[in-house]
């Protein structure tokens, strides 16, 4: 009894239909349960799906094929012992604190008095009295998520289901805000036995969870379930926990920074296949060499993670980024400057741009742009590249390749857009 | 001893006493508002109900004129709040019922683009003859006529509310299982309140032009009126009598500082909760009414009563425990097959009312047509001559208040209570003065048009002056910019959202205008210049039903491919190249 899980996903996957018959599959074979008494949480990059799968196992929508299962039985609607706590905090600002949380027990259609005693408890129980009658806008982003908080749990939820609750809260009200719903869900008499968190953050998740769930994305799969059995209360500073948050980042970096690149291995196979672009602007990978250029030339990734306070997930982005352009290379952990990154680096503009213009040129993505543009004489319309970019880059968001591929090129100057007219013109 | 015992009581009775005195007038004026608004209605239904004669009385003595504006006043309330259910009703099944939505939507569009003047005569006559006896008919008209000038506005702002409600609102309220009624009432209608308050002041403003014109309505030999503010004008401008001309637009003055004071900012400060947005407004509105109200302790009383009477009449539902609730989007479940039926009888009608005008604009001639297409353009050419002369001296002059808050602050007001005045009350003097000058009507319903329409645009360009940052001003002073340079490369940018919104809404109402500025009649004698507006109101006039029709779909036409071809495109340039929230 002990074991059988509360709610479970079985070979889940999950398309999204962009319009036009074009299709985006954001997960693939999901296999996932959450276990009676335990902190669960999803971490992954952006685009894995982790918010899809906690909308999923919500009943919040349906997936494409697979199960969702809830005490064993197929689940065909809303998970009924499942509440939220949203990354926006989504409160009705219309509504005081204590209205917010009485609206959701009055939907529950309970009794005026106990609508009124458990608002009050929830409320005590988060450390909101006192602003019972202040409106969501009078408060800070952290106790604008207590409000969110109070309202998931007064609804006595089996799971709480958290969406990157901390993520719009700065970072000292996170680190209490953390402790406190650990303490409620420690006591073992009451509900929520088991939270849901997804989280980008990997200290949160070593703080938080027994089992980590980590993704990988386009289309997001499950990578791997990491157990976490360090003693509770736990210590953000001890070297167990540093090793934990280090193996960690060693699994998410050798998904998303293999040392071998795939398609090198097998260019055969696929012809015509293209690299998708990391979106990651050229400001931020300019930042990230010139940040490695005060270190030496080289430095630990999560050590530019921890010395530029930029997110985790940003800083992927521009290092694989900066990879495909040939400017640095990632043995390991380790993200150094190649001789050209150095030389591009210490160059002026004009020269910056000389070789950024030329390490693109170097991708087939941006030679296929430069021959359709010469193909159509000098104009080619935003609908013809999202074609393209859909038709040889079918797993990812379009709109986002296309932005980051027109950020590039005007960098590089090998092409200019004119948002109104959506047309890219050679230079 | 006792000194201080008494001290301590009195002092504590004193601390009780003072509220209860301090507020016991509060509640004496919401009592006798009570019995005046009461009173007010009996003597409406009095009026409503009364014997239906073939002349208007109307005295013109200014101690009639209360009444009057009274009457003037409900009429316009009556119609708001039918358009106020009308938008419930229609915006919340347009957004909620996919299929409704394809025919509901377009519908509204053409709804919205017909110019309903057109259609006066004929609803007046059939109104007229359904209540033969009494004043019930006409007072309908005039009711539905307003309505008509009031609904599609709101109704398109709710529904594009309601289709736009943040998603984690709505998961929210689906992972707590609000049921449709809940989710409307706690979520949805909270989130468009802000946009169906502003646009209920928009529609209450628009609907005095339709008022003045019913309530002065006269078809051939045969008398309309309707005791109102209206009417007193007409007779007034009848008569000669110019002092009771200078009073009726005094009292219609009155009447909308009246509503404004008492109704709408009320409405707009208590509407300042239901804001989205997380910035605090720099100087947030405010209302000596509803100050007073909320200090009212039977209003408190009321309040209290009614929410314990609410609770007594729903019995709470039993728990749901454990039951898997329904998923996204409740539907009215019961409701369904209503709503299909309702939705069938819809287009039934379309249908039919589409056969029935095709067979209409059968019996015209080729010929015809060509001469109303010749109206429309001249036609279409005075509604851009009149937003063009309304924008030269809109823009200078709404910079110039906007961009100064000593200003704003004192001509706003002012210019919102012009931007109210329904302006076909000023229309016959207008024209008399035209006249005396020898200027015709073919340039001088220019004027007309003119007269209405303008402020809209000077009110939006102050609205779009006053939302310039702070700091491009700032920039655009410390590079020592010309006042040239900095009209091109900020102001007029900056301002053009705001500017395309008031054209929109100016040419708008200049066609409606048309059609009694073309073709006016002044102390029985018919005023008229060529054009579609004229041909409309002549058709109506004699009764000719197919030109009638033809007239109107081609002034419809005329506006949705304008709107298409150039309305749209300007308010895509607008949001995409000049927003400033982007």
């Amino acid at each position: 009894m002990a074991d059988a899980p509360i709610c479970e996903l079985k070979a889940v996957q999950k398309s999204f239909d962009r319009g036009g018959g074009n299709t985006l599959r954001v997960l693939e074979d999901i296999n996932l349960d959450i276990r009676p008494n335990e902190v669960l949480c999803l971490i992954g990059p952006s685009g894995c799906g982790k918010s899809t799968i906690l909308r999923i196992l919500a009943g919040l929508i349906d997936p494409t094929k697979g199960d969702v299962r809830y005490h064993g039985s197929k689940l065909d609607a809303l998970n009924p012992g499942v509440s939220i706590v949203f990354q926006g905090f989504a409160l009705y600002p219309w509504m005081t604190v204590e209205e917010n949380v009485r609206t959701v027990l009055r939907a529950k259609g309970m009794p005026e008095e106990e609508v009124r005693s458990r608002a009050d408890r929830a409320i005590t129980l988060v450390g909101l009295e006192g602003f019972e009658e202040a409106y969501p806008r009078e408060l800070s982003g952290g106790m604008k998520q207590r409000v969110g908080m109070a309202r998931a749990l007064s609804v006595d939820p089996e799971i709480l289901f958290m969406d990157e609750p901390f993520s719009q809260v700065d970072a000292l009200t996170a680190e209490g805000l953390r402790a406190e719903i650990l303490d409620i869900w420690e006591d073992a008499e009451r509900n929520p036995s088991s939270i849901l968190m997804v989280s980008h953050d990997i200290k949160e998740v070593v703080y938080m969870a027994d089992r980590i769930a980590v993704l990988s994305a386009n289309p997001g799969r499950v990578r791997t379930i990491v157990d976490n059995s360090l003693p509770r209360p736990r210590d953000m500073r001890s070297p167990e926990f540093l090793r934990l948050v280090d193996q960690l980042h060693d699994i998410i970096t050798s998904t998303e920074l293999p040392d071998i690149q795939v398609s090198t291995v097998e260019p055969s196979l696929v012809p015509d296949m293209i690299e998708p672009l990391p979106n990651s602007q050229s400001t931020d990978i300019l930042g990230l060499m010139e940040y490695l250029e005060t270190q030496g030339g080289s430095s630990e990734l999560f050590q530019v993670v921890a010395a530029t306070h930029v997110p985790f997930e940003k800083v992927l982005a521009s290092v694989k980024a900066a990879e495909m352009l040939d400017l640095v290379d990632t043995p390991k952990r380790m993200v150094l400057l190649t001789p050209l990154g150095t030389r591009f680096i210490r160059a002026g503009m004009e020269e910056r741009k000389e070789i950024w213009k030329e390490r693109l040129l170097d991708l087939k993505l941006f030679r296929v742009i430069r021959d359709m543009l010469e193909f159509h004489e000098g104009k080619l319309a935003r609908e013809e590249v999202l074609a393209e970019i859909h038709s040889r880059l079918p797993m990812e968001n379009p709109e986002l390749t296309f932005e980051t591929l027109v950020a590039w090129g005007r960098f590089g100057e090998l092409f200019a857009y004119r948002e109104e007219r959506g047309v890219l013109t050679p230079e | 001893m006792i000194h201080r015992l008494l001290d301590t009581v009195w002092g504590q009775a004193t601390a009780l006493m003072y509220p209860i005195k301090r507020r016991r007038w509060v509640d004496l004026l919401v009592l006798l508002a009570g019995c005046a608004i009461l009173y007010g209605l009996v003597v409406m239904g009095r009026q409503w109900t009364g014997q239906h004669r073939p002349m208007v009385e109307i005295d013109l003595s200014p101690l009639a004129l209360p009444k009057y504006t009274f009457f003037s006043m409900m009429r316009g309330l009556a119609a708001y709040i039918c358009s106020l259910a009308f938008t419930l009703v229609y915006a919340f099944w347009a957004a909620k019922d996919r299929r409704a939505e394809k025919l509901l939507i377009p519908l509204l569009d053409i709804l919205q683009s017909i110019p309903v003047l057109g259609f006066m005569p004929g609803l007046v006559l059939a109104l007229v003859a359904m209540f033969p006896h009494s004043n019930l008919g006409l007072e309908l008209a005039a009711v539905v006529m307003i309505f008509t000038g009031q609904a599609w506005n709101m109704t398109f702002s709710l529904y594009h509310s309601l289709k736009s409600v943040p998603q984690d609102m709505q998961e929210s309220a689906t992972v707590y299982g609000f049921s449709w009624w809940q989710r409307f009432k706690w979520v949805e209608l909270p989130y468009g309140t802000t946009g169906l308050v502003w646009n209920s002041m928009m529609s209450m403003a628009g609907g005095w032009f339709f008022l003045m014109i019913t309530e002065a309505f006269k078809l051939g030999d045969k008398d309309f009126r309707l005791p109102g503010l209206g009417s007193y004008m007409s007779v007034a401008v009848e008569q000669g009598n110019v002092p009771a001309m200078v009073y009726a637009i005094l009292a219609m003055v009155i009447m909308i500082v009246f509503l404004d004071q008492v109704l709408w900012r009320p409405v707009v400060v208590w509407a300042q909760r239901f804001r989205v947005e997380e910035t605090s407004q720099a100087e947030a509105p405010r209302s000596w009414l509803l100050k007073l109200i909320r200090r009212s302790r039977l209003i408190r009383w009321l309040e209290a009563r009614r929410a314990h009477l609410v609770r007594g009449v729903y019995p709470p539902m039993p728990l749901p425990a454990g039951r898997p609730e329904r998923r996204m989007s409740p539907r009215l479940r019961g409701g369904r097959w209503v709503a299909n039926v309702a939705l069938a009888v819809l287009a039934a009608l379309s249908v039919l009312s589409a056969f029935k005008l095709f067979g209409f604009l059968h019996t015209i001639p080729a010929m015809r047509w060509w001469d109303l297409l010749k109206a429309g353009g001249l036609t279409l050419s005075r509604v851009l001559i009149s937003t063009l002369i309304g924008t030269l001296w809109a823009v200078p002059a709404g910079l110039a208040i906007g961009l100064s808050p000593r200003l704003s602050k004192i001509l706003q007001p002012v210019v919102q209570v012009a931007a109210s005045f329904p302006a076909p009350m000023l229309f016959p003097v207008v024209i008399a003065a035209l006249a005396t000058f020898g200027v015709g009507l073919n340039y001088g319903c220019i004027l007309l048009m003119l007269l209405g329409t303008q402020w809209y645009i000077l009110f939006n360009v102050i609205a779009g002056a006053m939302a310039i940052p702070g700091d491009l001003r700032e920039a655009a002073t410390s590079f020592r910019l010309s006042r040239w340079q900095r009209m091109k490369a900020l102001y007029l940018p900056a301002i053009f959202p705001y500017l395309v919104t008031g054209w929109v809404t100016a040419a708008g109402g200049a066609w409606n205008a048309s059609i009694v500025a073309e073709y006016a009649e002044i102390k029985g004698q018919v005023l008229s210049t060529w054009g579609l507006g004229s041909t409309v109101s002549a058709a109506a006039y004699h009764k000719d039903l197919p030109m009638l029709a033809a007239g109107v779909i081609l002034m419809s036409t005329l506006v949705v491919v304008f709107n298409r071809l150039v309305w749209k495109p300007c308010y895509k340039l607008a949001s995409t190249r000049y927003s400033l929230t982007k």
